[in-house]
């Protein structure tokens, strides 16, 4: 038998085509359909364009593809041996611009994307989680828009924002201003508190082992009681190997394959193309299916997001978790949640960091267009995972741009018989409401996905 | 609020986009998005609704009060398609249930950022992708409201407003007067410097106007975000970041961070002004040297 569903609620859709065998999803294949050709864009505009066009790909995470896109220009800088001085205060406001935009997705992804699919399996009827009706969606919206605030603060507005530019950023905040993005923080933090955990944050930070689960209240209860009745700790399994690119003073890079390596060497990384389709009609290949291409490192697929930061920065209480329940659709969730709890107290201790006195910019000796030719790449850690962004670029303009999203390490095809990270992880589901959450645990970005 | 009045019914349909109009509209002010929710039935958004898909919203015989669309529109099946239809034909479709259509943002007007794939001919702005016959339920003409992002308020008093009067006034560009007959250079706590003509001298300053050396567009860009703030908090300008005239039919423009100049003075001078007056009043202005404005706001 075999199943043909549409998925929304995932920054765009999804088709999931399911084989099934004695009642199990034996074969499945999640096709992107959608290409709005971004790196076909992105040749031959001016070089600093980029970072109107890049933070464009994607409304929910356009400033991952910022930072990237500005540490890709740095780091073609680098490969002329011209050092940029970026002082510390351009660092830290770029990475808390990152972290306000990751915490403002993670808040609407649980109320908005995940939990009205979660509570249809719980034996209480739970209205409050209904979409712009139940309470928890709308005080959720509510958090979610005061929290971004505090990106618009240093950015100017949020979506859509080019703050920052090779040589620092563009903004000079007050002290009051700093002042008033930890009063937005604090307030996300009260609601993580109040609502989300059900305890202090600190104490909720202090959790190591997985039976501190039983102390978690609130909402994140809800989960964790309606995951255990449904045993979503057993579903969703995949090969339980991780990866983080990007490193910050927030995360490391690093990747685990049975055991935990810290050195990332960007040469590892292969896109293919497969299974995947291509404008140049001549190259795509009969058992295309998608326009998402795969991701691989080392020859392998690995899963990236919230779950692989925390196993690679050793997190203990996640870390935990994922000892018991592996790479289940339920730690995935969980460590997605613990992650807001995490950059909430980051993020203000950077805010702390900032010293107002020091640039925020410093002009480059040398324009980019000066050089006649130049690679340069850069990753960060996004809302759903690693972000890579390769680019070249000739006599002022881009020559070439390449971007792989967190999406497409997680969700882009198989090959050569090896299914990619999603597809191990739903095969072998016995309902497609079950293969739905797998697929939404990972937090899926469509519209970045095919860029 | 009388749940007995019948609520305004909206759909909104997400074409060739990056979802940042959706996600804008989820920023606004919580008061104004709950009182929003309140007012009108959102029966269908891909990103936000459970109880219908598209399918089944396409099958109903229901009418829609308000379409919004975001993105841009094609009837290129192999580069992009929902619910297995093109977004032309579900679009054509949607629009003749409909009494109001809206274009939420740039894309969805003009086309915007993905009209630039080239290699794909077939992307137009929603105008452009109808035809006469194709809009003839509507009893209002389009109404685009631009921008890349559209601020969540733009949305808001548009549709509150068509609600309580049925129509409003627009601009040869089809966007609503009151919005975007305001340039984004009203209300830029940088002004004073544009007046006696101070050039930031850098990026990363509160001090200086943008529009010498950073490419700033909002003295010829239609649009009030300087009069009623993004997040309700800042803008680009206030904080730093130029205009980059994303509310205007030509966005994304080339070089957008940098001023193109001629013998030092900016190639394009403000709206309606011309080259000759601003020349004459630049170069009075840049004669008085005033110590307060070349220096630190805060000392």
């Amino acid at each position: 038998m075999k199943t043909v569903d549409i998925v929304e609620r995932i920054e765009g859709e999804a088709k999931l085509v399911c084989q099934w065998d004695k009642k199990k999803i034996s074969d499945v294949k999640i096709q992107f359909l959608n290409f709005r050709g971004f790196e076909f864009i992105l040749k031959d505009k001016p070089i600093l364009d980029a970072l109107v066009y890049t933070p464009r790909i994607c409304g929910i995470c356009g400033q991952a593809h910022l930072k990237a896109t500005v540490e890709a220009l740095e780091n073609i800088y680098k490969n002329h041996n011209e050092e940029l001085t970026l002082t510390n205060k351009a660092k830290l406001l770029r990475e808390i611009g990152l972290n306000i935009e990751i915490i403002d997705s993670h808040i609407k992804w649980f109320y908005m994307f995940i939990m009205p699919d979660i509570v249809k399996f719980s034996q209480n009827s739970l209205d409050e989680y209904s979409p712009l009706k139940g309470k928890k969606w709308l005080e959720s919206s509510s958090v979610a828009s005061e929290t971004i605030k505090s990106l618009a603060i240093i950015g100017g507005q949020w979506p859509h924002t080019s703050y920052m530019i090779p040589g620092g950023v563009i903004s000079d905040p007050t002290l009051l201003d700093l002042v008033s993005m930890q009063n937005y923080m604090d307030q996300a933090i009260r609601f993580y508190e109040d609502s989300l955990v059900g305890i202090e944050l600190d104490n909720y930070l202090d959790f190591k082992k997985s039976e501190d689960l039983y102390k978690v209240k609130g909402d994140l209860k809800d989960f964790i009681t309606i995951s255990f009745e449904n045993e979503f700790e057993k579903i969703g399994k995949s090969y339980n190997r991780q990866l983080v690119l990007g490193d910050s003073l927030s995360f490391e890079k690093g990747k685990v394959n049975r055991k935990l390596i810290k050195n990332i060497d960007y040469e590892n990384i292969e896109e293919l193309s497969i299974n995947s389709f291509d404008i140049d009609k001549s190259k795509v290949s009969k058992e295309a299916y998608t326009w998402s291409k795969t991701a691989l490192y080392a020859n392998n697929f690995y899963e990236t997001g919230p779950l692989a930061r925390a196993v690679v920065q050793n997190r203990s209480f996640v870390s935990d978790v994922h000892k018991h329940y592996k790479d289940s659709m339920f730690t995935r969730v969980l460590a997605r949640m613990d992650e807001l709890g995490f950059l909430l107290h980051k993020t203000k201790q950077l805010i702390k960091q900032i010293d107002i006195n020091e640039e925020s910019y410093i002009k480059p000796k040398v324009s980019l267009s000066d050089f006649k030719y130049g690679v340069g790449q850069g990753s960060v850690e996004a809302c759903r995972g690693s972000l890579y962004h390769d680019v070249e670029i000739e006599n002022g303009k881009i020559s070439k741009y390449d971007v792989i999203t967190p999406t497409v390490w997680n969700l882009g095809p198989g090959v050569d018989g090896k299914l990619s990270t999603s597809q191990k992880a739903i095969v072998g589901s016995d309902s497609l409401e079950k293969a739905k959450l797998i697929l939404r645990s990972f937090d899926v970005c469509s519209v970045c996905t095919t860029h | 609020m009388n749940s007995k009045i019948k609520k305004p019914k909206i759909v909104w349909l997400q074409a060739i986009t990056c979802n940042g109009n959706t996600h804008s509209l989820l920023s606004a002010n919580a008061n104004r998005l709950k009182l929003f929710l309140d007012s009108f039935d959102l029966v269908y958004h891909p990103s936000l609704t459970t109880d219908i898909l598209l399918d089944d919203l396409l099958e109903k015989e229901e009418e829609i009060d308000f379409l919004l669309v975001e993105g841009a529109i094609t009837s290129n099946k192999e580069f992009f398609q929902i619910s297995d239809q093109t977004t032309s034909e579900v679009l054509k479709k949607l629009v003749l249930k409909s009494k109001y259509l809206i274009a939420v943002g740039s894309c969805a007007s003009y086309g915007g950022v993905h009209k630039k794939f080239e290699q794909n001919s077939d992307i137009f702005g929603l105008e452009e992708a109808l035809d006469k016959k194709d809009i003839s339920s509507l009893v209002h003409p389009i109404v685009n409201l631009t921008g890349c992002p559209v601020h969540p308020e733009w949305i808001l008093q548009t549709l509150f407003s068509l609600k309580e009067y049925k129509q409003m006034p627009l601009d040869e560009k089809g966007r609503p007067k009151e919005i975007y007959s305001y340039l984004a250079h009203h209300g830029c706590t940088r002004n004073e410097y544009f007046e006696w003509k101070v050039e930031a001298k850098s990026f990363g300053l509160k001090e200086g106007c943008l529009f010498y050396g950073q490419g700033c567009r909002g003295p010829m860009t239609h649009s009030n975000c300087n009069k009623i703030l993004w997040n309700d908090v800042n803008t680009k300008t206030r904080a730093g970041m130029p205009c980059i005239g994303c509310t205007e039919f030509d966005f994304p423009r080339n070089n957008m961070l940098e001023t193109k100049k001629n013998i030092g003075i900016p190639d394009e001078v403000p709206l309606g002004v011309s080259k000759r007056a601003y020349l004459s009043l630049a170069g009075v202005a840049k004669t008085f040297k005033i110590d307060r404005l070349n220096e630190k706001i805060i000392k």
